[in-house]
């Protein structure tokens, strides 16, 4: 498994978690305040678990236009390297 | 004076109620030590045995019950995250507590005297992401993490 796809299933995992949802249940382009239901607090506690387990600052202007779960994974893995 | 040095507020009884709407039986900070803007907040409670909740929470044994620890806990992180706010954010807002995980590693008695150090894990403009520690002297009573957020009153 490369190193992004790895990101990808971390982070999937990492929402699902946070959601209480089943990863398999999540899908990439699944939106994550309508399809998902995540609301404000959630969205800090997934912003503060990526930045704690890869060790990065995501810019706020950034996270806005974070909508889906595989927009989250972009902004880590733009970040990361 | 550096402009971190004047950042700095104590707050009395008086003034935490100004940004504490809790009143008694849930106010659960008699002072903040400082205050440090997108810093640290160290709030103070001092614990006398004849608290309300004693009385039921032993009759036999007084024991400080945890939900009041994270009570304190959480009013310390709202005037911290009250300070910390950006000056344009809107303050006419009711701060409410998203989630909390704690970590009990001492009772806390009657006579006890609680100092509540907060400090943010992240800050966004209308939530917070704190984490907490609980001192009795210079032993951590209580530790974890807290989520607030900062919701508009005409959105309630």
């Amino acid at each position: 498994m490369d190193q992004m796809q790895c990101v990808d299933d971390e982070v999937r995992n990492l929402v699902a978690g946070i959601l209480e949802l089943e990863p398999s249940q999540i899908e990439g382009e699944a939106r994550l305040v309508q399809d998902l239901g995540m609301d404000s607090m959630m969205a800090l506690e997934i912003i503060a678990s990526v930045e704690r387990k890869y060790k990065v600052k995501l810019p706020e202007d950034e996270l806005a236009n974070v909508k889906t779960v595989n927009s989250v994974s972009e902004i880590v893995k733009r970040h990361v390297h | 004076m550096s402009t971190e040095v004047e950042a700095v507020q104590q707050l009395d009884f008086e003034a935490v109620k100004q940004i504490i709407p809790q009143r008694f039986p849930f106010l659960m900070l008699d002072r903040i030590l400082e205050v440090r803007p997108g810093v640290c907040a160290v709030g103070l409670k001092n614990l006398t045995g004849n608290e309300w909740f004693y009385q039921g929470h032993f009759p036999k044994r007084a024991v400080t019950p945890g939900a009041m620890i994270n009570e304190a806990i959480a009013q310390t992180g709202i005037v911290f995250f009250h300070y910390s706010r950006e000056d344009d954010a809107e303050h006419d807002v009711t701060y409410l507590l998203g989630a909390i995980r704690m970590r009990f590693l001492k009772p806390v008695w009657p006579g006890d005297q609680l100092r509540l150090e907060i400090v943010p894990i992240r800050m966004m403009r209308h939530s917070a992401m704190l984490a907490a520690r609980a001192f009795v002297q210079d032993q951590v009573v209580a530790k974890g993490e807290l989520l607030l957020s900062a919701k508009p009153n005409r959105e309630l």
